[in-house]
């Protein structure tokens, strides 16, 4: 059986992993305020984290999470994980950051900016800060869908060589964040079965009782 | 000069968004790439918008500025040199 | 393995894959002279709006106003789907959307007149949907530039599931103001027509266009898309690795029981910039492939972005049908280290398979394997 074996839900009030929201030191602030102060909350030195915009930023420490707290090494290349992400405003956030260096008198197109004009990087920094070297997909959908989730993650595992998939939400405009990341592990012992049930139950209620270890 | 060279550290720490690093903290004669600040291409790229938007300065790819961006210091210098405004 | 039904593109060398193809073996190219708004050379290979527009509203005979991108997914999906004869607004049939940027030039006109969610990838998709009063929700694939090669291995995927029997998968990108500068500001333009693989080469051409592939299952002669890859280099987001990783492991990961001697040629991704090919030729020596013949289209059509997986995959689907290795247009002298077999003059081949690469920003890279059954 296909298991879900640990999750992380971030959005503007709620912050949890593995049904746990004591895990870190309060986080203030909001928006992006809020993505950086969990990012010290959690004693991360990652210079890059601040270079990556909002969508980015959120997906990355959702994943990092996720990946900490089952042991991941993050030292070891690793062709046996996907990453399947998805959202719904792709990079609009950040689009509206580069449309501004575009502005007729004031015409300086940030480089730095334009690299994350597109919804999938957030999946490239997680597969370099995690040497993940599996397929990386992106895909978009008006809101959350679990059904979709589902199918698009039973796709990756159709691959032989691929043993999990880190299934990512990264949804994030104008300050206001809706995040939910988590392990799906070809079978796995323990864990949440690989529902769309479950999915969703994580997605709308992420503090319910989850029974998580069974 | 001085003035010059504690305004592109503060320049830089903006654009480039190194949060965690003061204009103290920066030596204007440690190299910007890989060691020091351990700058890359994408910050390579962003220096040049830099130099174009507070300095008027217009520098082709950053393979042809290598010895502009070496360090703050050499940075500085070019600007001096270059700069229209 | 998925059958092509049909296909088409809609591009700066024709509205028909037929026709693009025929001025590809001509050796014409759509990238014509353009500048940005600081005045420097980028050329682009544009559509023509007033031709596009002309073409969408005769075939499409639409009610109401669309963008561009729009008028070209349209078109192209309507043209693809007349020609493989299939009932789109069928349960059966599922549409997949392959873009980076969709509707982006909407951010620059905020007085655009459409409603507000028309600037989304999803907006865009269920337009398509609606166009053919297909019942389902589509699919979206937006994997920066492999994008095109993600959502052919969705509809491989679909095709698997009981209850679809047609994917339309449909790429589309703009050479909007936005796209333009971001790349220019890279540094990654051509100021000249580009030159994929040659020792000139000094970056890409943005191009627009849309193209689609009808898919479907089969067992009889015809084009099928056997399977594919897609690998991260986990090394740089926008930088490819110097190794070639991403690459070289969907290389092998796709080729598995087929060999170098059994492929036609290679259609690469081929952008032009000095690290993408030279990229790619360190992971084509890797996979054992440094003497299959490798092109690129790239200088025909410029960068499609999100729809050069499906307009590059049908031009070369167009040669393996005719038996014929296309020259690499813009390769002269060459540039690359290490072996590398450029194709320089059109050949015949009689073999049976071919691959299309494409890499991207976030470290992706795609293999797709074709197959001809006679």
């Amino acid at each position: 059986m296909n298991k879900i074996v640990a999750y992380c839900r971030i959005t503007d009030n709620a912050l949890v992993l593995n049904g746990n929201r004591n895990f870190a030191p309060p986080v203030e602030g909001t928006g992006q305020v809020r993505l950086t102060n969990l990012y010290r909350a959690l004693g991360l030195t990652y210079p890059k984290f601040h270079k990556m915009d909002n969508v980015s930023k959120a997906g990355f420490l959702a994943s990092e999470l996720v990946l900490r707290s089952l042991n991941y090494n993050m030292e070891v290349p690793d062709s046996s994980t996907a990453l399947v992400f998805a959202n719904s405003s792709s990079s609009l956030d950040n689009d509206k950051r580069f449309q501004e260096t575009l502005a007729k008198n004031a015409y300086f197109p940030s480089p730095a900016v334009f690299v994350y004009t597109l919804p999938n990087i957030v999946t490239g920094e997680v597969a370099i800060r995690n040497k993940i070297l599996g397929e990386t997909s992106f895909y978009i959908m008006k809101s959350f869908n679990a059904e979709k989730m589902h199918i698009f993650v039973e796709w990756a595992f159709g691959c032989t060589e691929i043993k999990q998939v880190l299934c990512g939400w990264t949804e994030y405009l104008d300050g206001h964040c809706d995040v939910l990341v988590w392990m799906a592990r070809k079978k796995a012992d323990t864990g949440l079965n690989f529902s769309i049930s479950n999915i969703n139950k994580l997605y709308v209620d992420p503090y319910g009782t989850i029974d998580f270890r069974s | 000069m001085e003035q010059l060279i504690l305004d592109l550290k503060k320049q830089i720490i903006e654009v480039l968004n190194l949060e965690d690093i003061t204009p103290e903290d920066i030596d204007e004669n440690a190299p910007l790439f890989v060691e020091g600040l351990g700058l890359d291409s994408i910050d390579a790229l962003e220096l040049i918008v830099l130099m174009e938007k507070q300095y008027g300065i217009k520098l082709e790819d950053p393979g042809k500025s290598k010895d502009i961006f070496r360090s703050i210091a050499t940075m500085a210098e070019y600007i001096q040199a270059n700069s229209s405004r | 393995m998925i059958k092509r039904l049909s296909d088409n593109i809609v591009s700066p060398l024709g509205f028909s894959s037929e026709a693009c193809y025929r001025r590809v073996c001509l050796g014409e190219s759509g990238v014509i002279p353009w500048k940005d708004p600081t005045g420097t050379d980028i050329p682009l290979s544009r559509l023509d709006k007033e031709k596009l527009t002309q073409a969408f509203t005769q075939t499409c005979k639409p009610k109401e106003r669309y963008t561009f991108p729009e008028q070209a997914m349209l078109l192209s999906a309507h043209l693809a789907v007349e020609k493989a004869g299939i009932d789109a607004s069928a349960p059966g049939t599922v549409f997949v959307l392959s873009s980076t940027k969709g509707n982006i030039e909407l951010l620059s006109c905020p007085d655009h007149g459409f409603e507000k969610d028309r600037i989304h990838l999803w907006y865009m998709a269920n337009l398509l949907a609606a166009h053919f009063k297909n019942p389902n929700q589509p699919i979206i694939l937006s994997n920066a530039c492999i994008s095109g090669a993600c959502a052919q291995l969705a509809a491989l995927a679909l095709l698997r599931q009981k209850g679809v029997e047609h994917v339309v998968v449909t790429g589309v990108d703009m050479a909007s103001d936005f796209i333009v500068a971001g790349f220019q500001s890279f540094k990654s333009l051509d100021q000249e027509r580009c030159r994929p693989f040659d020792a000139r080469r000094k970056g890409l051409n943005i191009g627009e266009a849309a193209a689609t592939i009808v898919y479907g299952r089969g067992e009889n002669a015809g084009i099928y898309l056997r399977g594919g890859s897609i690998r991260n280099d986990a090394n740089h987001i926008s930088g490819p690795s110097r190794t070639g990783e991403g690459l070289f492991r969907a290389l092998t990961s796709t080729l598995q029981s087929i060999t170098a001697k059994d492929l036609a040629f290679i259609c690469a991704h081929g952008t032009a910039t000095p690290y993408n090919d030279q990229m790619e030729a360190v992971a084509f020596a890797r996979a054992g492939l440094e003497h299959v013949p490798v092109f690129s289209l790239k200088a025909h059509f410029g960068h499609t972005m999100g729809a050069a997986g499906l307009l590059e995959s049908i031009i070369a689907i167009k040669a393996l049908e005719e038996g014929v290795v296309l020259p690499s247009l813009g390769y002269e002298l060459p540039g690359i280290e290490g072996e590398l077999c450029v194709s320089t003059e059109m050949t015949g081949t009689d073999k049976r398979f071919f691959i299309k690469t494409l890499s991207g920003f976030g470290g992706g890279n795609a293999v797709l394997l074709f197959e001809k059954h006679v």
